[in-house]
């Protein structure tokens, strides 16, 4: 098999007090080897079910998936060997053991003996940099640094697959981005064959991803280059709305005219202001504008924007990605 | 060779951590050793108020002892995993492909350390304090009886501590009914033959019970193997059976666990 992760048909049910949930539907994907592939969705699509299904801390309802050629509930173990898993705001670990003793102790569970662990920490070390909070206690750290510490632990067994769930959650604009640069290092310097990661923020994906897959509800409802996802809106027209503070519910009546097919509201609770980002089939924003003014909506600025992945995020759901 | 490695390497890893980061607890002497250590003077202390023959207070000193090595199992092994779960630990280890078996091992090392360390403090306060007296002629025959119960013991460890996995917090309980009515059972303060013959046989088919009783003839009543060779027997028979029946649940409720979702599952 020529694919690093592959699956066919893969479903997830969990059964719940109201009944059977299905949290992912017929997956069938097929990831390149040597790229860092990208699972965008929103909250509950079903990104960890996948992940921890791929990452055999989970059996499949039904389907099957393939991590670098070997079935994931056959050859468990041969899986195992190959990959490792990061999730974001987790902190694995003992608190009362520094970051070093922690990382030792998660290479001695790989079975490398005492010397073989030091080597690893320190080839670690040189690539992420953790001199800074090494031998400070686990329970002392800040979120960035613990991110670091964690991506640390995903490289002990240098993984030819890596998974990580949500990299950069609650991390700093900074430090997500110290990340980020990392994760593209890993990949383009060979360390690692290939990365698939999840995340809910589209700029990180379009950022980091040379190939993406969108879910929600449990189904992939769209992949491709970031390009490729991108043609997908490449007819609509978008513009940001800048407009005195409103509530979403309010603009409702958006929805009744034709050519809108989506917008997203951003509230900024310092300027008191809101942005509406509208996407629209044709060019039709005269009349957008009537509309809004006629509903009493104080506009502040306008102005035509480029085609993000969230547009496109936008058109497939018909409701943004940050939206609840 | 290798296979060996990859099962102990874990577990000392895990033991490590157990004890140095024990240790970096500067209570740990306090609670791990001195509080027991008072609370098995106070039963001494009732005895002696009583005129308890002297053999009550060997008795006294080696039954709280094999509890707390009871005890280790349930709340060392059971509720440490529970724990390594809620924080997202074994998900981690799960990953790593290591077997779980050498976690729960690396467990009951790390606190097999602790009540030893405790054991000990508690057998110089008997025989220093409380005039204790132990025959240490037949010290190999209690030695080795000691040993094939430990052995059966973390066995079925094993098997409750998978089940601390599926039933969460709830497992708390299962300590409570798996600690108190087996040291009532056990004959923790005194020998079982108190009881009915039917309880002392439902009694019998616990290993701690018979590790007890055979530790407790081979030190205190001074007998040899002309008596022991049945317990050595009947642990040696429980060891073989159970050693294989706690791997065999504890695979069986992981698999249970990854295919239900509750393995990794947070809060139950
Ligand atoms: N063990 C479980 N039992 C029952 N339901 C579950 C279980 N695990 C996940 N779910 C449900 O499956 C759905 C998908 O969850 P999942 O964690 O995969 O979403 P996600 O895309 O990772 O979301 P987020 O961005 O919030 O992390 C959710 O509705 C969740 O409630
Ligand atoms: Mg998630």
């Amino acid at each position: 098999m020529d694919y690093a992760i592959e699956t066919l048909h893969l479903t997830r049910e969990f059964h719940t007090d109201e009944g059977v949930f299905k949290a992912l539907e017929d997956i069938n994907l097929k990831v390149r080897e040597g790229i860092i592939f990208g699972l965008l969705g929103p909250n509950g699509a079903g990104k960890t079910t996948l992940i921890r299904i791929l990452s055999t801390l989970l059996l499949p309802t039904s389907g099957e998936a393939y991590v670098d050629g070997f079935d994931v509930v056959k050859e468990a173990n041969k899986v195992r060997k190959i990959i490792n898993l990061v999730s974001g705001g987790e902190r694995p670990g003992y608190g009362i053991l520094t970051t070093e003793e922690n990382l030792m102790y998660y290479a001695q569970i790989y079975g490398l003996s005492r010397r073989e662990a030091k080597e690893r920490i320190e080839e670690v070390n040189r690539l992420i940099g953790l001199d800074e909070f090494l031998h400070k206690r686990l329970n002392t750290l800040s979120t960035g640094m613990i991110q670091k510490y964690a991506l640390a632990r995903g490289l002990l067994n240098k993984p030819k697959i890596l998974f990580l769930d949500e990299p950069t959650l609650g991390l700093d604009v900074e430090n997500a981005r110290i990340i980020r640069r990392l994760v593209r290092r890993l990949v383009d310097e060979g360390l690692i064959k290939t990365i698939l990661l999840t995340s809910h923020y589209m700029a990180e994906v379009e950022e980091l991803c040379d190939y993406i897959a969108i879910i929600n509800k449990g189904r992939i409802i769209a992949e491709g280059t970031v390009e490729e996802l991108k043609n997908m809106v490449s007819r609509e027209v978008i513009y940001n709305i800048d407009v005195k503070a409103i509530e979403t519910p309010k603009l409702e009546f958006l929805k009744s005219i034709d050519s809108v097919v989506g917008y997203t509201v951003r509230m900024s609770n310092i300027s008191g202001e809101a942005r509406i980002r509208i996407v629209m089939s044709y060019e039709d924003i005269s009349r957008i504008l009537d509309t809004l003014e006629r509903n009493r909506i104080k506009i502040l600025r306008i102005h035509q924007d480029r085609i993000s992945l969230e547009d496109v995020f936008l058109k497939l759901v018909g409701r943004g990605l940050a939206d609840d | 060779m290798i296979k060996i490695v990859r099962i102990l390497r874990p577990a000392f890893a895990r033991a490590y951590v157990r004890i140095f980061g024990g240790f970096r607890e500067k209570s740990w002497l306090f609670w791990e050793v001195i509080l027991p250590t008072i609370f098995m003077s106070s039963i001494i202390f009732a005895y002696e108020n009583l005129n308890a023959p002297k053999v009550f207070i060997g008795f006294v000193v080696l039954g709280t002892i094999m509890m707390n090595f009871w005890y280790n199992v349930l709340w060392g092994m059971g509720s440490v995993l529970y724990w390594e779960k809620e924080t997202g630990n074994l998900e981690v280890y799960l990953l790593t492909g290591s077997p779980l078996p050498s976690l729960l091992l690396g467990m009951a090392l790390g606190g097999m350390f602790n009540t030893s360390v405790r054991s000990i403090a508690m057998i110089l306060i008997g025989v220093y304090v409380f005039q204790a007296e132990f025959i240490p002629a037949y010290l190999p025959y209690a030695i080795a009886i000691f040993l094939l119960t430990l052995f059966s013991l973390y066995s079925m460890g094993m098997a409750f501590a998978s089940l601390h996995l599926i039933y969460g917090r709830k497992g708390i309980r299962l300590n409570e009914v798996m600690g108190e009515p087996i040291s009532f059972l056990s004959g923790q303060y005194y020998p079982i033959n108190v009881f009915p013959t039917v309880i002392q046989s439902i009694a019998s088919l616990m290993p701690i019970t018979i590790g007890l009783d055979g530790i407790r003839r081979a030190l205190i009543l001074g007998e040899g193997l002309d008596t022991l060779w049945i317990h050595i027997s009947i642990l040696s028979i429980m060891a073989l059976i159970l050693f294989p029946l706690g791997i065999y649940i504890m695979n069986r409720i992981v698999e249970k666990g990854r295919r239900d979702g509750r393995l990794i599952l947070r809060w139950i």
